[in-house]
This record gives structure tokens, C-alpha cells and sequence, in this order.
């Protein structure tokens, strides 16, 4: 084992060195078949789809035209609020989860209830955006009488009911979607943050104390500067590179009138080139792409650290440090209550009939089933669940043996080149899809067709695998040696060792397996741009039914309960396999 | 690119794709039907199944929702186009006619029309499209029991919305008017109202290439409309409330909590009111008020069938769309109205829909939506084209801008909106 603790610093993982070298290498015919199904996947439907677009980009009918493109769409009107708004997303929303996410990790560390706050945190990161989006619009309601957080600003600042302070109007729309951003994603850096707290080892900060170091000290010390700092940048460059996924959001919490003072680049590359991408769409798609792939690029290289950081290798020690402070467990709890708040909201909606919860308000009226019976007893959103969870399955399974076959070759790759592919993984596995959605669907239309549920699984497979190939290759890197040469010494073909690999490496398959799942459980943006009939998903399923959003929101509500159920739990049970995965980007 | 390389790269992705083939769930039938997209979801699609279920052979319908341009263009690059498609707006049909996507289509014998809608889905001369379902939208919708006199001319209107305003602002009785601003094409059909009554030559000049937006037809328009919009009160919670008040909402607002005594909206607000009716009243309407008692304007907006190129059975099923009793599942069912003048009016079951029939099928000043047949993006949707030029102006004259100010802004913003749509000047 290559890994060098210093001070408690743990040593680049790529950096494998010799007792790496002579391990079960395929032999070179085997590894370019191994990694022919991840490269086919990744040059057909990212590669070839991002260079056409760049392509699209400066060029009109095939003919070149420059930057004519990107002065045009920069010069449209209101292109300049939108990509200002952009970057206030991706620098303001992650450094409010990081510093939330930190702040609750510390104070739910080591206390009784802290555990159970962790899991409350949690369940809004298993929910589908579009789940998020109908919760915060259900509590934002511009009417008192509904609007839980409306009423509660009205009497807040003593204003009459009818000129109440309005959280989705053109001045508020962009605090009331970013607060249900960070309302679903402080769960995720918790969760990241509790396990670099946990891997700090506990010694480190006694030889601070011992040296008469304070509290700050510790810190600073003994913390921050050993992981913190990098974990800090990893959480960041996350969120950051997350909050493109604002798209399903806006869709889904914003009236029409609104869109445009809450517009990003990713609904403004919708609304300018819908489901094909030329010329100006193209332009502004690429600025975009340039900005995600870049920023992630500095994040990385500025953490000088494989992807991801390696996991605590066994359960820390019992700390004998005291819990933290009163008063921060307080703020631990409390903002437990205030997170279930909105969860609490969706539910009390979803009890409630059609007429009920148009009209009056789940507060004035007595539960009842009514919703849940209409839906339940309806045949659509049963079709559209077990469609979901076909192509929710199938799309794992695929993405999980391609991945597996990918990672096994590179993971023995070392020096400059495991960097390189680990660096072009990551680019892959951030590249927007509104982006290059024009050119997926000419390549779908060359092998199978769009608007198909295999054409919707394609797309899924193929934004799916570098991610889980970057997992699993780190994973599979950083066995230990032994573990290696049982396995080829059990194992008589490489494949067996790859089976024996895969299963010391369990954590790594399930995390991968189940964030797969779940992203394509709760897709809002592939499905709407690739799905077709009798291949609808649940997240264009649910976001079409905010089109009369009032008048239906009992049902909406009751669907969107329904509906996420299975990655909560699924998401909650994994959660201990998921922090190493997790830590590498979940996002795409 | 040599027909080799192209072959090879073909082959490979499909190698790729067949895992995912194999594992994904693929939902084609065995024989071949004839496949309909559609624009409708829900109720209406099912109403749309009822009706094709009588068709002698099979028909597959999908939903292709409100983003049905996206889906088909997709499923054309892809080759896979539906036999027939049913489009929401006519500029759609001649745009794929002119770009030979669509095969011309015949009507049955017993398919007639009213004045300007046939050549709405020609291009060249040659017919493409046949219209499927009309929407009747001049209508205001009031419960009885909440206006006791219907004002008979736009005058009237005013008088009426300020006398409600200002009682409602008083003793906080219901304000005057509902109307869900947060949908664009709400503020955009009363435009078109307006317009079609101040300027109904101005009114077909707007939809040809090249028409002027500043022009004094458009200003006349937005100027009657501010003269109602800025009246004290007018609208229940006030213009920024409005905005974020989508349509289905602003009809609760009329028939169940009551908080408002009118509504402009047009005939499919039937379908919203069912489940929210209070006790046995139900609402009714008048015609939209025009300059003159008994002159209003009659905008129709209207669904049509096309056949796409090489399709199986695709001309035929249009031609079966235009019989005078394909849609009678529908009729019988109640919130269809037939574009088909030879629909007699004893078909329609409810009283409301028979007269709205009859003011269909009698000749005269019948208009298209307007912005159905604008080009591009101009023809709006949700915060973009023509909609949200609207609902900024809404806001400005709710807002307390003054009528001459707000016009102004709206107006260069139409005329640049329509240049860079390819269709003003």
C-alpha cells in the first residue's frame, strides 16, 4: 500500500509506485476490450455531441462565421443578467451549503441526536428536484391563505393579507429557488464533511492541545489545514458544478411571468434552441460548458488530489472529546425542525382533496385521502413508476458492468496517465446535456431512434459511466496489495479477478449503483429532452402537472410523495456505502 | 466522411446500443397502426381516444404535450415521424409544409369551415392541415348570482370594473376581475380582443410578414386595454399578484372562493370549473364587449390534423377526423366545440355550447388567434416572445406607469421581438 500518512495527511492515491507494478494486468487485447463499450458510450453520445456543438458554435449551415454567434447571443437582450445570475448561483449557493453543511456536521458530531439530525438533513438530498421544486412552491404560495411561508412573512412584517410580501415575485424568485437549493444539498456536504471530521485523527489534535494550542488552534490545525481545506474545495466545486440542475427548479417553481428574472444559462439554451442546438443556442451552450468543465478543472487541480479523497480506512476510534457546545447543538436541532418543515408541508397537501388544497389551505381543513385515492386508483402514474423503475434498473445494470470493465484496466494505469484519465472522466461526467442535446439526438437517430425508451436509456448510460468509472477505478486502485494477489491467485482468468475485486470493493459498487439509480429515478432534464410516448419518466410526469399547479396541487402533491419514497430509502439505507462515492461528485 | 467510416461508427454505436436495447423497455405493438401525436394530456386525451376508438382501423394516440414542435422535430431528425400530428397553432403547418415534411391532405365532403380558417393551413396553394377543434375566445364568465347586469359594451365594462373596484377597495367586497397573468396567452387573447374590435383590418395586417408593431392599430389596442388594467382595484390582490396567478387558479377564484365577480377566459374554462363548482350555480357568460352593444369581436383558436410524408394511413384517418360525426364521443362528453360549420347545433348537449356554435357557425367576424400565427419565438410561451411583452405590460400599467410610457416600451419591444423573429419590420 502505497499510502504515506503524514501528519495526517493522506498521500495522493495516484501516486501508486512500484509495489503496483506486475499486478494482474489484462493482456492488452483483453483492456482494449474492456474499455471498448465505456469509449464507444463516451465518444458517440458526449464527445462527438460536445465537438459538434462547439462545431454548431461558429459556423452557420456548415459554413464558418467566427464569434458571430456568441456576440449575437450575448448581445441579446438580458444575456448579461442571465449569465451574471449564473455565476452568483454557482458561487453564493455553494459557499452558504458549505459553510451550513460544515457548521451542522460539527455540531451534530458526537451528541446523542445527532445521528437522527444527519438522517433528517438527508432525506431532502433522495428527493427528485422537481419534489423540491412543487415543496418550495407549495409553501411560497403567493396566496396567505396557502402559502404556509407567505403567511408567515405577511405577519412578520405587518402587512395586509393581500399586499403580503411575495417570494416568488420578480424580486424574491431567485432567493425563494436558491433557498430550495440549498435546502436539498446541505444534507449532501454534511454528510461529506462528517466523514473528513471523522478521518481527522483525534491524536493530532492532542499534540495541538499539548503544545497549549486553543480551541482555534485545534482548528486551524489540526483540522483545516490536514483536510478541511480540501474537503472545503471538493464540496464547493460540487455544489457549484450542481446548481446547473437549477433548470428543473425554475421549470418547476416559477409562474411564466417570473422566468425571466430567474433565468439561467441552462433555460436560456432551452428556450433559445429547444431540443436542437445551432448557432446562437450552440454559442451560449459552449460558454456554459466552458465555464462548468473549467471550473471543475481548477477545483481539481487546485485539491492535487485524486477523485475522490480516499475514505477513512476504519472506524475511528471512540473520541474522548466532549460533545460540541450546548448552543450548537441547539443550532443542530433546530435546523432539523426547519428542514422537516417543508417535508411536513408536502405531506399535509398531499392529504388533502382537489378543492381542499386549491382552496383553502392544508392548515383549514381536515385531512383526508381523497388525493392519494385519485392517483392511486388511476392507471398513469403507476405506468409512469414502473416504467421509471425499468429504465431506472435496466440503466444501472448497464452502467454498473460497462463501468466495472473500464475501471479494471485504468485502475492499474499510474503517474501522468492515471491523472489525465481521471481528469477527462471528470470533464465527462460534468458535461451539461442541454448543452449538447442537438447532436445526442442525431447520433440516437443514426442507431436506434429518439423519443424511444431505449434511445432515453442510451442517453442515460452514456452520461452515467464516467462518473461510475472514476469511482470504481479509485476504488479499485486503492486495494490493498494482498487483496490483489489473492485475488489473482484465486482467480485463474482476469475475469475472476475482477469478480473478487468487485467484491472486496462493495462500498464503491453500491454507492455507484445506487446514485445511478437514483439520478435516473429523479431525472427532470434528460427525460424531457429524450423521452417520447410510452416512454415518459416520472420527473417530466410530475413537472407537466405544475402547468396548472393550484388547481391540481392536492394530486401533485400526493404524486410527488409517492414518488419519493424509493430513493429516500434507498438513499438512507446506503447512506454509509454512499460517502465514498459521494465525495467524488455525484453530479453530472 | 467515406461511406466506409460512416458504416463502421454505425456499427459500433449500435453494437453499444444493443446491451441497452436488450434491457430497456421497448413498448412497440406487434402490427402496424396508424400513430397520432397530440397535443392534449388528460381529460382531452382520453376524450381524443373515445373519438378514434370509432375509427374502422387501428389508431395508436400519443401525447406528445405542449412541447409537441421539439418532439417532432427530434422524431423527424430521427426518421421516426408520427403518421399524423395534431398542432396547436397553424404557423406550425405551413412551416413544415414548406420544409416538405407534410403530405397535402383532402377533407371529407361534409367538412366545412368559417371564412379565413381554411387558408390558414395552406402553403403554395395546396392544402395541409384541416382544423379538428375550435376554441371559442371572447368569452367573460361570471356566476349570476355575483352580477346582476351584464354590461353590454366595452364603456360599460370600464364603469362597471371601476364601481366594483372601488367597493371592493372599501368594504372588501370581490374585486371587479380574476385573470391569470401568469400564463401569457391569457394577457395575449385579450389583446387580440381588443384589437380585433379597435382595428379589425389592422388585426389580419399584424399576422403577415413585415407588419409594423408601432403602428397606431396596436397603440389604439394597448391604450383601451390600459384604461381597464389601471383601474383602481381592478384585478383581486392587485397586478403583482395577478402576475403569479396562473389560469386555472383565476377560474377557482370566480366560481369557488368568490373573490372575484368576472372572468375573461374562453370556452374550455368549463372543464376547469367542474370539480370547483360550489352547490348547484353554475356560471355563465357574455360575449366580450366591444365599442358598439352587440358588435364584440370573436377570436377562435383551434387545433389541426396534418399527415407527414410517407405516412401509413395518415391521409385517410384525417380525412375520417373531418366527418361531420368523428368527434360526436366528444360532443356527447361536453367542452368540445367542432370547427366544422356542417356539425349541427342540436349535437352539442349543453345550452352554452350550442349558442357558442351557433356564433362559430354564423358568417361574419370571425378572427384566428392572433398569436398562434406570429413567427418564431414571437408567438410566445412561458417568459419569452409575445407573452412576456404582455405581462410586462401588464405590470407597467398596474404598477401605476402612465398608459403613454407603457405603451411606448411595449411597442418597441413587439416591433424588435418581431424583427428578430423574421416577421416585423
Amino acid at each position: 500500500m502505497s499510502q504515506v500518512r503524514v501528519l495526517g495527511e493522506l498521500a495522493v492515491l495516484d501516486d501508486v509506485g512500484p509495489p503496483r507494478r506486475g499486478r494482474a494486468y489484462p493482456a492488452a487485447g483483453a483492456t482494449s476490450a474492456l474499455l471498448l463499450p465505456a469509449a464507444v458510450l463516451l465518444g458517440g453520445l458526449v464527445l462527438w455531441p460536445v465537438l459538434r456543438t462547439i462545431h454548431a458554435s461558429v459556423t452557420t449551415d456548415g459554413r464558418w462565421v467566427g464569434a458571430e454567434h456568441f456576440q449575437t447571443a450575448l448581445a441579446a437582450p438580458g444575456t448579461g443578467a442571465v449569465v451574471g445570475r449564473t455565476f452568483l448561483w454557482a458561487l453564493l449557493v455553494p459557499a452558504v451549503v458549505t459553510a451550513l453543511g460544515y457548521l451542522l456536521a460539527a455540531a451534530s458530531r458526537r451528541s446523542q441526536e445527532g445521528g437522527l439530525v444527519r438522517l433528517i438533513l438527508l432525506v431532502p438530498v433522495a428527493l427528485p428536484l422537481v419534489v423540491t421544486g412543487v415543496t418550495f412552491r407549495l409553501m411560497y404560495d403567493p396566496d396567505p391563505t396557502r402559502g404556509l411561508a407567505t403567511l408567515l412573512a405577511a405577519r412578520l412584517t405587518g402587512r395586509p393579507y393581500d399586499d403580503a410580501p411575495q417570494l416568488l415575485g420578480p424580486g424574491l424568485v431567485t432567493v425563494a429557488l436558491m433557498s430550495a437549493f440549498v435546502w436539498a444539498w446541505v444534507g449532501l456536504a454534511v454528510l461529506v464533511f462528517r466523514s473528513a471530521l471523522d478521518a481527522v485523527p483525534s491524536s493530532l489534535a492532542d499534540a495541538v492541545r499539548a503544545y497549549g494550542g486553543g480551541r482555534r488552534h485545534v482548528l486551524w490545525d489540526a483540522q483545516w489545514r490536514p483536510l478541511l481545506l480540501r474537503t472545503t474545495a471538493v464540496v464547493f466545486a460540487l455544489v457549484a458544478v450542481g446548481t446547473s440542475r437549477t433548470f428543473d427548479l425554475i421549470l418547476v417553481m416559477t409562474p411564466g411571468s417570473v422566468r425571466d428574472e430567474a433565468s439561467v444559462l441552462a433555460l436560456r439554451i432551452w428556450q433559445t434552441s429547444g431540443g436542437t442546438t445551432t448557432g446562437d443556442g450552440a454559442a451560449l451552450g459552449v460558454v456554459w460548458l466552458v465555464a462548468v468543465v473549467g471550473g471543475i478543472m481548477v477545483a481539481a487541480l487546485f485539491v492535487r488530489q485524486a477523485w475522490p479523497p480516499p475514505p477513512a480506512e476504519k472506524a475511528p476510534e471512540p473520541s474522548p472529546v466532549a460533545p460540541p457546545r450546548r448552543v450548537f447543538r441547539l443550532l443542530a436541532a433546530g435546523a432539523a425542525v426547519a428542514w422537516l418543515v417543508p417535508l411536513g408541508v408536502l405531506v399535509a397537501t398531499s392529504a388533502h382533496g382537489r378543492v381542499d388544497a386549491a382552496a383553502r389551505g392544508w392548515w383549514s381543513a381536515p385531512p383526508n385521502a381523497e388525493s392519494y385515492r385519485t392517483v392511486v386508483t388511476g392507471t398513469e402514474l403507476w405506468h409512469t413508476l414502473g416504467f421509471t423503475l425499468l429504465l431506472a434498473t435496466a440503466v444501472t445494470a448497464t452502467v454498473l458492468v460497462v463501468a466495472l470493465l473500464a475501471a479494471y484496466p485504468l485502475a492499474w494505469l499510474t503517474g501522468p496517465a492515471a491523472q489525465a484519465t481521471g481528469l477527462v472522466l471528470l470533464a465527462a461526467s460534468v458535461v451539461p446535456i442541454q448543452v449538447i442535446a442537438g447532436p445526442v439526438n442525431e447520433v440516437l437517430g443514426l442507431v436506434l431512434s429518439s423519443g424511444t425508451a431505449q434511445g432515453l436509456a442510451l442517453v442515460h448510460i452514456a452520461l452515467g459511466v464516467p462518473f461510475a468509472v472514476l469511482v470504481l477505478r479509485n476504488a479499485f486502485a486503492d486495494l490493498p496489495v494482498e487483496q490483489v494477489r489473492d485475488a489473482r491467485l484465486g482467480g485463474r482468468r482476469w475475469w475472476h479477478t475482477l469478480r473478487r475485486l468487485a467484491r472486496h470493493n462493495l462500498s464503491a459498487v453500491v454507492a455507484v449503483s445506487v446514485l445511478e439509480f437514483v439520478q435516473v429515478w429523479n431525472d427532470l432534464v434528460v427525460g424531457r429532452l429524450f423521452s417520447g410516448p410510452g416512454a415518459s419518466p416520472l420527473g417530466p410526469f410530475l413537472a407537466e402537472q405544475t402547468r396548472s399547479f393550484v388547481s391540481n396541487s392536492g394530486a401533485l402533491a400526493a404524486s410527488s410523495v409517492l414518488a419519493s419514497v424509493l430513493p429516500v430509502v434507498l438513499i438512507v439505507l446506503s447512506r454509509r456505502h454512499l460517502v465514498a462515492g459521494l465525495v467524488s461528485g455525484g453530479v453530472r | 466522411m467515406t461511406p466506409s467510416v460512416r458504416l463502421g461508427r454505425r456499427a459500433l454505436l449500435r453494437a453499444a446500443a444493443a446491451s441497452a436495447t436488450a434491457l430497456a423497455a421497448g413498448c412497440s405493438g406487434g402490427t402496424r397502426s396508424v400513430q397520432v401525436a397530440v397535443v392534449w394530456s388528460t381529460s382531452e386525451l382520453d376524450r381524443f381516444r373515445d373519438v378514434v376508438a370509432h375509427y374502422p382501423g387501428d389508431v395508436q394516440v400519443v401525447s406528445a404535450g405542449n412541447d409537441i414542435d421539439a418532439f417532432l422535430r427530434a422524431r423527424h431528425l430521427a426518421g421516426t415521424s408520427p403518421d399524423v400530428a395534431i398542432l396547436p397553432r397553424p404557423g406550425l403547418v405551413t412551416e413544415y409544409a414548406q420544409r416538405g415534411w407534410l403530405s397535402p391532405v383532402r377533407p371529407s365532403s361534409e367538412y366545412a369551415v368559417p371564412d379565413g380558417l381554411g387558408e390558414l393551413l395552406t402553403a403554395e396553394g395546396r392544402r395541409y392541415g384541416v382544423w379538428v377543434k375550435a376554441a371559442h375566445k371572447s368569452l367573460v364568465w361570471h356566476l349570476p348570482s355575483m352580477l346582476s347586469e351584464q354590461p353590454a359594451n366595452w364603456d360599460e365594462l370600464v364603469a362597471l370594473t371601476r364601481r366594483l373596484g372601488a367597493a371592493a377597495r372599501r368594504d372588501g367586497g370581490p374585486a371587479p376581475l380574476a385573470v391569470g397573468a401568469a400564463d401569457g396567452w391569457v394577457l395575449t387573447d385579450w389583446f387580440e380582443n381588443v384589437l380585433a374590435d379597435v382595428a379589425p383590418e389592422g388585426y389580419n395586417i399584424l399576422a403577415r410578414p413585415k407588419a409594423d408593431w408601432r403602428a397606431q392599430p396596436v397603440r389604439d389596442a394597448l391604450g383601451r386595454l390600459a384604461e381597464l388594467w389601471s383601474v383602481d382595484g381592478a384585478f383581486l390582490g392587485g397586478g403583482r399578484r395577478a402576475l403569479l396567478t396562473q389560469y386555472e387558479e383565476s377560474v377557482i377564484q370566480v366560481v369557488h372562493t368568490r373573490r372575484a365577480v368576472m372572468l375573461f377566459g374562453a370556452d374550455f374554462t368549463a372543464d376547469v370549473v367542474g370539480p370547483f363548482q360550489r352547490g348547484p350555480e353554475a356560471p355563465t357568460t357574455f360575449p366580450f364587449p366591444g365599442a358598439r352593444p352587440g358588435g364584440g369581436p370573436l377570436i377562435v383558436g383551434g387545433d389541426a390534423a396534418v399527415a407527414f410524408t410517407g405516412a401509413r394511413g395518415g391521409v385517410e384517418l384525417v380525412e375520417w377526423l373531418t366527418r361531420a360525426d368523428s368527434f360526436r364521443p366528444w360532443l356527447r362528453a361536453g367542452g368540445y366545440l367542432s370547427p366544422n360549420t356542417n356539425v349541427p347545433i342540436s349535437s352539442y348537449t349543453d345550452q352554452v355550447g350550442q349558442q357558442l356554435a351557433r356564433e362559430m357557425q354564423a358568417p361574419g367576424t370571425l378572427r384566428f388567434d392572433l398569436s398562434d400565427q406570429l413567427p418564431g419565438a414571437f408567438t410566445g410561451s412561458d417568459g419569452v416572445g409575445i407573452w412576456r411583452i404582455m405581462q410586462g405590460f401588464f405590470a407597467d400599467v398596474t404598477d401605476g406607469v402612465g398608459a403613454g410610457e407603457a405603451i411606448r416600451r411595449a411597442t418597441g419591444e413587439l416591433a424588435s421581438a418581431a424583427r428578430s423573429a423574421g416577421g416585423g419590420r
